[in-house]
């Protein structure tokens, strides 16, 4: 269950004062896939990092009990003085699964080859985000967070990434960030529209890109 | 509730391999230079004093009236130095949402305890095998003392990392404060000498009352008349209440 009851976030960012969410209140159905969609910056990465649970609400409670992974391809849990193995060791013994197995799986999706034993900071952006997301692929999760699957890397391991993606979600979800018609319509179930500090449901993915289009 | 607790042994364990990877690096050279340095420290002064023909002030060997202070001191300042910076190096953690940042506390706190417990048997085993010191007389004193300093340690070094998150100024009030310390936890003198005006003063300092705890410990017939354990232990306790409930209260507002 993921339900976020009276929500609201602001932001003082070098004395500028942003309201992201206002009091919304908004249960993520069980066990469906759900699009959160909604125009730049209205806040659909914070309200991820909320659910996440890398960040507080200003107020209300963002309730949580199924595993949920971190947003997919968010690399910034590395440390940049380990190496990539360290790292992947330390996230799965984190998480208690076995540290080996992890790996191994990290190992052949993220193609990393040599440089898994170099430390993370002479990895480019793009093998960051591989690396992330192998890596909560790897992590038997109930909910993935995907925000933007465009973002990993080049066409090929996309692809690749999408047909992982698709074989996952067969016991468990995802909420997912997308400006793509089509990557929504191909992950989702239902789908919610972030407008104005509150969130909106949809049934019917039609009505919700139909709507996004219209005040997006 | 058991889970709750099998769930945070796991991360601070987690992230005590972490922490020992980060300070020590991966070469075997790291440890011991861990190691090594307080020996040296205390190999430094005992020379020194030798030069200028100095004895003991207590018992028959320089070496082990200072290795008392110095190790306490030592655990004590690295508690209080590398805690400050748990927070504030340890950010990208908190992206793993069972990671809180009193887990990185906890951590650290075990890495330089367990540290601290080989330099302590390697020194004062080495005393002994040189024939500098005998075994201690009271070894449960011995232990108490320890376990306190790193009790003290954590508390100023959770408040240190509170106070240095909100303003990075904060280290330069820490180096003012601990400085003297040196000076006034008895490293060279025994505190039940001194004149009742200094003692007056000094019987402040926590760490004092630790090291001559150690120093009870450790020699069949030393006599403290300054010793009053309840002081340091409650003070400790004190503190990491404070700084565990402030850190727990400021949460929302640091994130």
């Amino acid at each position: 269950m993921i339900a976020f009851e009276h929500v609201s976030k602001d932001y003082h960012v070098k004395g500028v004062h942003k309201r992201i969410l206002e009091d919304a209140s908004y249960q993520f159905a069980e066990g469906k896939n759900i699009a959160l969609m909604g125009h730049n910056g209205v806040g659909k990465s914070t309200m991820m990092r909320m659910i996440a649970g890398i960040e507080p609400p200003t107020s209300g409670t963002v309730r949580c009990s199924e595993k949920v992974s971190w947003p997919m391809g968010f690399s910034k849990g590395f440390n940049g003085l380990m190496t990539g193995v360290e790292n992947v060791r330390f996230v799965a013994r984190v998480y208690g699964c076995d540290t080996e197995q992890v790996l191994a799986e990290v190992q052949e999706f993220a193609e990393l080859g040599p440089s898994l034993d170099l430390p993370i900071e002479t990895y480019s952006s793009g093998m960051k985000a591989r690396l992330a997301f192998g890596l909560s692929l790897a992590i038997r999760f109930d909910c993935y967070l995907v925000d933007e699957i465009t973002a990993v890397g080049d066409q090929r391991f996309r692809k690749k990434s999408e047909q992982a993606l698709r074989a996952r979600i067969t016991d468990s979800r995802v909420v997912m960030i997308s400006h793509s018609e089509r990557t929504i319509r191909e992950f989702c179930d239902e789908g919610v529209l972030a407008y104005g500090g509150k969130l909106y449901h949809y049934d019917d993915l039609n009505t919700l890109i139909a709507d996004y289009k219209r005040f997006c | 509730m058991l889970q709750a607790i099998w769930l945070q042994m796991r991360v601070v364990a987690s992230l005590t391999l972490r922490e020992t990877r980060m300070t020590f690096g991966t070469s075997h050279v790291g440890y011991l230079w861990a190691i090594a340095q307080p020996v040296i420290s205390v190999g430094f002064m005992v020379g020194l004093f030798y030069l200028i023909g100095r004895q003991a002030p207590f018992g028959a060997s320089l070496a082990l009236f200072f290795a008392t202070a110095v190790l306490t001191l030592d655990l004590y300042n690295k508690l209080s130095v590398s805690l400050m910076r748990a927070f504030t190096t340890n950010k990208s953690l908190l992206s793993y949402p069972m990671i809180k940042e009193p887990d990185t506390l906890f951590a650290r706190l075990t890495l330089i305890a367990l540290t601290f417990l080989v330099i302590n048997a390697l020194v004062y085993g080495g005393l002994m095998a040189m024939g500098w010191a005998e075994l201690p007389a009271h070894p449960e004193r011995l232990i108490y003392a320890f376990g306190t300093t790193c009790f003290l340690g954590f508390g100023v070094g959770a408040i240190n990392a509170l106070l240095y998150q909100r303003t990075q100024a904060w280290q330069h009030v820490e180096k003012l404060i601990a400085r003297p310390l040196f000076f006034l936890s008895g490293v060279f003198y025994i505190p039940s000498t001194l004149p009742p005006e200094a003692v007056a003063v000094l019987k402040w300092n926590p760490l004092l009352h630790i090291v001559e705890w150690t120093r009870e410990g450790f020699y069949t017939n030393y006599r403290s008349d300054v010793l009053n354990i309840a002081y340091p232990l409650s003070l400790a306790a004190t503190l990491v209440i404070i700084a565990l409930f402030a850190e727990r209260i400021t949460r929302k507002q640091r994130a």
